[in-house]
């Protein structure tokens, strides 16, 4: 239930005051800590802005959006909008400079893929990707831990697909509205814009589901206000009505407002990262080649003993019933 | 901050998982007992298992006395480590080693107690699908804990998707499993309880298949060969064609479970039914007549209180 998630509780946000401060701190964190040497006048050259940041990871959101609408097998709403999610919570606590989007993507759409059990290898996976395959999976596979560290290992993801289909069901129960399986296309349209602003971080699902079907349902020149205020709200009280008509008015121009990104911006943005990046956590850099064979030798959990546990696992019994297969 | 391996004094192995080890532990801040569950990701080809994701999911759904509890999880080298409740013994210790300990009155307490956990899950749409005495893990205090959730996933009602079916140990597995069922429920649970009381009480499994052709073959040779009506739709899953068996009649219960009462019977074989929408439901069981009637389940002060052993 969403009323008692993880999602409500840790990952709803007040408004869009609140997510820019959010960011504007983890930047101006990592200039901190990364600038000491560079004199304030250049600093600001040579660092992202918390602007471009923000440019940057809206370009990375219309690629995810068609790296997995392009993925085979195909991929179901639900993963989608999992890996959105993800992504958005992820660089609400850190900056690009630290992470770079591209890697964080990908991993994302993978961890999605396993929580909402659309069970693909990571051959599979990286088969969608181009260029080294391999190299790939290797980031993807040592992201996936600090990922899940950075979503505080909260991976249940309330989406907003579900109350759609309630809606659906209950505007043909209860509505006189003619055919509202038409509203369908109205529908994923609004929902795939949506997940390119920060409504999901903003909003319950079911009520941008409400705002996907209102906009679907204008797009057929019908009106389902008399549905909302009669049949959904009928016992709720004003205050409550008032609520949800604001929710709704807000995510609909969210939705208006999307663009895209201008591409010669973008790319500038591209190139200044690849200056100011953290080389710590940049696959290619020999530090970070370093510091995972560290990872790889320091895989045991300290004992108190003498001796330290070994990861030896013979001379342990096993259950003797059989195991499930 | 809880969540970094030096907060923790690792006292000693419990045992292995699927994917790395089980210890014990101390939590130092506040001297509380945990196991700590590594999972080793270096060696797996796919990163982190899928059914390590799903025993977090299910565990931070889950909030119940009867199930149990993940406090906290880290990462440690290219390893993930789980907190979860320490639990000293199990119901399979239990059957195993202290069979005398295992009286009806007692039964009758950690069968409310498995049944409670098991309401509990399936109010909450997660089916565990892999319940035996080895998960029901018993806690100092005597409590029944339903642990090991690493197959645990949410089921939607309507029935919408396919999931495997090599899922449950196979003493425990349902027929519609056995024959390769890809749309079931969480009904599959409700065979394994029913699996599981009737072991406690003739300290026998109650269908001990060496394969899993033998598991189905023991299965319909005692409840006899199914029919549309004992069990409608059973020659439509997927491996009911693949195999066929002798023609046989229900063995009666008395014989299946001799010298056992006959209201702990109409308990077993309400969960015991080739169709499982007929199966009795978790709450239903705890309503049934065997916990009214004489001796009356035990009080927890008189339950057993494992000790810390070494193993």
């Amino acid at each position: 239930m969403f009323s008692t998630s993880s999602q409500k509780k840790f990952w709803t946000f007040s408004d869009d005051n609140e997510l820019a401060s959010l960011r504007e701190k983890h930047n101006l964190a990592y200039i901190y800590k990364h600038g000491q040497n560079i004199d304030e006048f250049q600093r600001h050259s040579f660092f992202l802005s918390p602007e471009e940041e923000r440019l940057l990871l809206k370009q990375y959101e219309l690629h995810l959006k068609e790296f997995c609408k392009r993925f085979s097998p195909p991929m179901p709403k639900g993963v989608i909008g999992t890996a959105f999610h993800y992504f958005k919570r992820f660089y609400l606590y850190n900056s690009t400079m630290d992470y770079h989007p591209k890697e964080i993507l990908a991993t994302c759409v993978y961890l999605a893929c396993k929580v909402e059990e659309f069970n693909v290898s990571i051959g599979q996976f990286v088969a969608n990707i181009k260029g080294d395959r391999d190299k790939a999976s290797d980031i993807i596979l040592n992201n996936e831990l600090l990922l899940m560290q950075q979503l505080n290992y909260h991976l249940t993801i309330h989406n907003p697909f579900r109350p759609v289909e309630g809606f659906l069901i209950d505007i043909k129960t209860r509505c006189n509205l003619a055919n509202p399986e038409r509203l369908r296309g109205g529908i994923d349209e609004f929902l795939e814009k949506v997940f390119l602003t920060d409504a999901c971080l903003i909003y319950a699902p079911s009520q941008i589901a409400l705002a996907a079907v209102l906009h679907a349902a204008s797009k057929e020149q019908e009106n389902l206000d008399c549905y909302v205020t009669e049949m959904l709200f009928r016992h709720a009280g004003q205050d409550k009505l008032a609520i949800l008509i604001e929710a709704v008015r807000k995510i609909r121009s969210m939705v208006k407002m999307v663009e895209s990104p201008a591409r010669e911006k973008v790319r500038i943005i591209e190139k200044k990262l690849d200056k100011c990046r953290n080389q710590e956590n940049n696959p290619d850099s020999e530090i970070y080649k370093r510091r995972m064979r560290e990872l790889l030798d320091e895989d045991d959990i300290p004992h108190t003993g003498s001796s330290r546990m070994s990861l030896d696992t013979s001379g342990v019994a096993q259950v003797l019933s059989p195991s499930a297969s | 901050m809880d969540n970094q391996v030096s907060n923790y004094s690792v006292v000693g192995r419990i045992g292995e998982g699927a994917h790395g080890l089980v210890f014990k532990a101390k939590h130092i801040p506040t001297g509380r007992e945990v196991a700590l569950k590594k999972i080793l990701i270096k060696n797996l080809e796919d990163g982190i298992p899928v059914n390590v994701m799903r025993e977090i999911k299910a565990l931070q759904l889950l909030r119940c006395k009867y199930v149990i509890k993940l406090y906290n999880m880290f990462p440690r080298g290219m390893s993930l480590v789980l907190v979860l409740e320490y639990m000293c013994s199990g119901l399979w210790d239990m059957l195993h080693h202290n069979q005398q300990e295992l009286t009806l009155p007692r039964i009758k307490t950690y069968v409310q107690m498995l049944l409670k956990g098991t309401r509990y899950m399936h109010a909450h749409y997660v089916m565990h699908r892999d319940l035996k005495p080895a998960n029901l893990l018993i806690n100092h205090e005597g409590i029944l804990k339903i642990a090991d959730l690493g197959l645990a996933r949410l089921y939607w009602p309507d029935g919408g998707r396919p999931y495997s079916h090599q899922v449950a140990t196979r003493w425990y597995r349902a027929p519609e499993l056995l024959y390769g069922a890809r749309y079931y429920s969480e009904k599959v649970d409700l065979w394994a309880v029913g699996c599981i009381i009737a072991e406690l009480i003739t300290k026998q499994p109650l269908f001990a298949g060496e394969s899993d052709i033998e598991q189905l073959a023991i299965v319909l040779q005692h409840l006899g060969t199914p029919t549309e009506e004992s069990w409608p739709g059973h020659s439509d899953l997927p491996d009911f064609h693949k195999i066929t068996f002798p023609e046989s009649t229900p063995t009666p219960w008395p014989e299946l479970l001799p010298g056992v009462e006959t209201d702990a019977i109409n308990l077993v074989k309400s969960f015991i039914l080739y169709d499982s929408d007929r199966r009795i439901s978790a709450k239903e069981a705890l309503k049934h007549e065997w916990f009214q009637n004489r001796p009356p389940p035990d009080s927890l002060e008189n339950m057993p209180k494992p000790m810390n052993k070494p193993k």
